[in-house]
């Protein structure tokens, strides 16, 4: 084992109590910045989910349109249009908006429709776990997700409902199909949607263009651009871009998700360089006597570094093992925390970094050492 | 080593002290000198100027040979490494790390890492008469022991002067004495430089060469008794 490893290591785990307060400290902080990014993550695909999963090439948006959620509505003369354009060969409706769902006991609870063309698989609901989403077809037929069960008062699949004054029954369920609002998606066929929501037959929220192999999506954009108006073409990507942009940082949800996560990092480099700091002055001698015999500067300052490094190891392991409870914990909840590989990977190298920072302060402290007080302490 | 009209000023203002006014010393290999003298004569200042631990006011200080002024931070720190051994009166171990460890270290800011530094030091270890003690962690070990482990730490490297500062101070005469061996022997047999800061009249008979110092200059120099047993 290297020596300066196995002293970086002796050092810290000499004051075990100190030890344990620099990785509390550490704990501490990378759980809120995990939470915090957890729920940035969840946002961003919660955000973009229904973007991501309807079957288009570009999509046809009313005009100024900041996110998936924007009630405005497009007029039907527009996909007929942009039927018209060659190269197109579907544009299917979609239509969204806020609805009230009749409670069983008394009162009402906004819901968010989806509805589309099922034939056409527009926007179809995925990860069924319960039904079939291809029941949609039947009257005042709805998909909903069972995170909202509670919240709808319903026991899902079969339950009976009652959307803006009108019948609806739970033909298929789904999991894990939650909204940033936190509103429950109801999915449901264009015409149940035109319904609840009280979107005139001529108009819908967007069309969703689909266009025929091989052909050139950017060429056809630029045709559709030409000939449409009052409204937007986006491709795919550019809506999602879109999306995440209004209710992360328009709305300052994720401004705020971001300020946590730096007021964790803040604690926690506070915490990291306080403990170094006092540990170093408690081995000052130590890395005086270093110096005596010989030692570069650049050893010495590995010693520390590996102080540092090893704490942010052993406080990301502990951190991480209480991470993965609580994306467990929060899996089926309506606001899931998210940690994928590469955000792991990524908080690691940020514990490096914060825990290297802290050490700043030691290395300074040590930069100062006088070796001739070796012979007189 | 050698030091040539070496003068050294401590502090500022009024707390300004002239600690050494003029000393020239050598120390040759396989001698085993004493440095002796009173408390606030220089005898330490006078160590840590020949150890490269201070720089002097005036003056010149080579070590083997190689004139030490002018060198940056980190050229003296190699040349102390490779060439001076250092035995402190407080021991200077490193309690979290056991004795082979406390040896190996010197070793390891020299970049030597590989198990050849650790039969080194037990080797070292051996030569200080602590074979059985290489697990061993400071608190475990006596004083004199400490003080061997120390010694073994000084002479791990193979350095061409060990200047060790009132190594016997913390110790009973006995330990004491048994640690004087150790270094007179260290001095015979393997040919280095030792000089040994004191003013325990006690360990004299090991000195090959005495030095006094008092109020910053040498003040006088005599043959010693040196003894091995």
């Amino acid at each position: 084992m290297s020596l300066i490893f196995k002293l970086a290591w002796r050092n810290l785990v000499y004051d075990r109590l100190r030890f344990v307060a620099t990785l509390t400290g550490i704990v501490f902080s990378i759980v809120l910045v995990t939470v915090q990014m957890g729920l940035f993550m969840s946002f961003e695909r919660m955000v973009s989910e229904m973007i991501d999963h309807a079957a288009a090439d570009l999509w046809i948006v009313p005009l100024g349109t900041k996110c998936f959620e924007d009630p405005s509505l497009v007029d039907e003369r527009q996909r007929f249009r942009a039927l018209s354009v060659a190269g197109v060969t579907e544009a299917l409706p979609v239509v969204i908006g806020f609805a009230q769902w009749r409670l069983p006991t008394s009162g009402t609870t906004p819901v968010f429709i989806v509805g589309s063309d099922t034939r056409g698989g527009a926007l179809r609901p995925w990860n069924v776990v319960e039904g079939n989403a291809d029941d949609l077809a039947t009257p005042g037929a709805v998909v909903i997700d069972q995170t909202y069960f509670d919240r709808l008062g319903t026991k899902g699949l079969g339950a009976g409902a009652e959307i803006r004054d009108q019948k609806a029954e739970v033909v298929a369920v789904t999991k894990g199909i939650r909204a940033f609002t936190t509103t429950p998606y109801v999915f449901t066929s264009l015409d149940r949607a035109r319904a609840y929501v009280g979107t005139p037959p001529d108009k819908a929220s967007y069309f969703l263009v689909r266009l025929a192999p091989n052909a050139d999506a950017e060429i056809i954009r630029n045709r559709l651009r030409r000939i449409l108006t009052d409204s937007e073409v986006l491709t795919t990507a550019e809506f999602r871009r879109r999306s995440e942009s209004f209710w992360l940082f328009g709305t300052g949800a994720g401004a705020a998700l971001f300020a946590g996560a730096l007021l964790g990092l803040i604690v926690g480099t506070v915490i990291v360089a306080q403990t170094l700091y006092s540990s170093t002055k408690d081995h000052i001698n130590e890395f005086a006597t270093l110096r005596a015999i010989g030692s570069s500067a650049s050893y010495i300052y590995k010693v520390i570094i590996h102080q540092a490094i090893l704490s942010a190891a052993v406080g990301f392991f502990i951190a991480a093992a209480i991470g993965l409870k609580i994306v467990d914990a929060t899996a089926d909840s309506a606001l899931p925390v998210v940690i994928t590989p590469v955000m792991s990977l990524g908080l690691f190298a940020l514990t490096v970094v914060m825990c290297v920072l802290s050490a700043i302060a030691a290395i300074v402290q040590v930069m100062r050492i006088d070796p001739a007080v070796v012979f007189t302490r | 080593m050698q030091a040539i009209d070496v003068a050294k000023t401590l502090g500022r203002g009024a707390g300004r002290v002239q600690a050494l006014k003029g000393v020239s010393l050598s120390l040759a290999g396989g001698e085993l000198a004493m440095l002796m003298g009173p408390s606030g004569s220089g005898k330490t200042t006078l160590l840590s100027i020949l150890g490269c631990i201070l720089s002097p006011t005036s003056g010149t200080v080579r070590v083997c040979g190689q004139p030490t002024a002018g060198m940056k931070p980190e050229d003296i720190a190699k040349l102390r490494r490779e060439n001076v051994g250092f035995i402190f009166q407080s021991y200077h171990l490193f309690p979290t790390l056991n004795a082979v460890d406390n040896v190996r270290i010197a070793l390891d800011v020299r970049g030597e890492i590989s198990q050849t530094a650790v039969a080194k030091a037990k080797e070292a270890l051996a030569t200080v008469g602590l074979s059985h003690k290489v697990k061993s962690f400071p608190l475990s070990l006596s004083g004199g022991e400490q003080q061997r482990v120390a010694i073994a730490r000084a002479i791990v490297g193979n350095p061409s002067a060990i200047l060790a500062d009132e190594p016997t101070s913390a110790l009973d005469s006995e330990n004491g004495q048994a640690i004087m061996k150790v270094l007179a022997q260290i001095a015979k047999q393997q040919a280095r430089g030792v000089l040994v800061v004191s003013h325990d009249p006690r360990i004299v008979p090991f000195a090959d060469r005495i030095i006094r110092i008092e109020d910053g200059r040498i003040v006088g120099e005599e043959t010693g008794g040196a003894r091995l047993n």
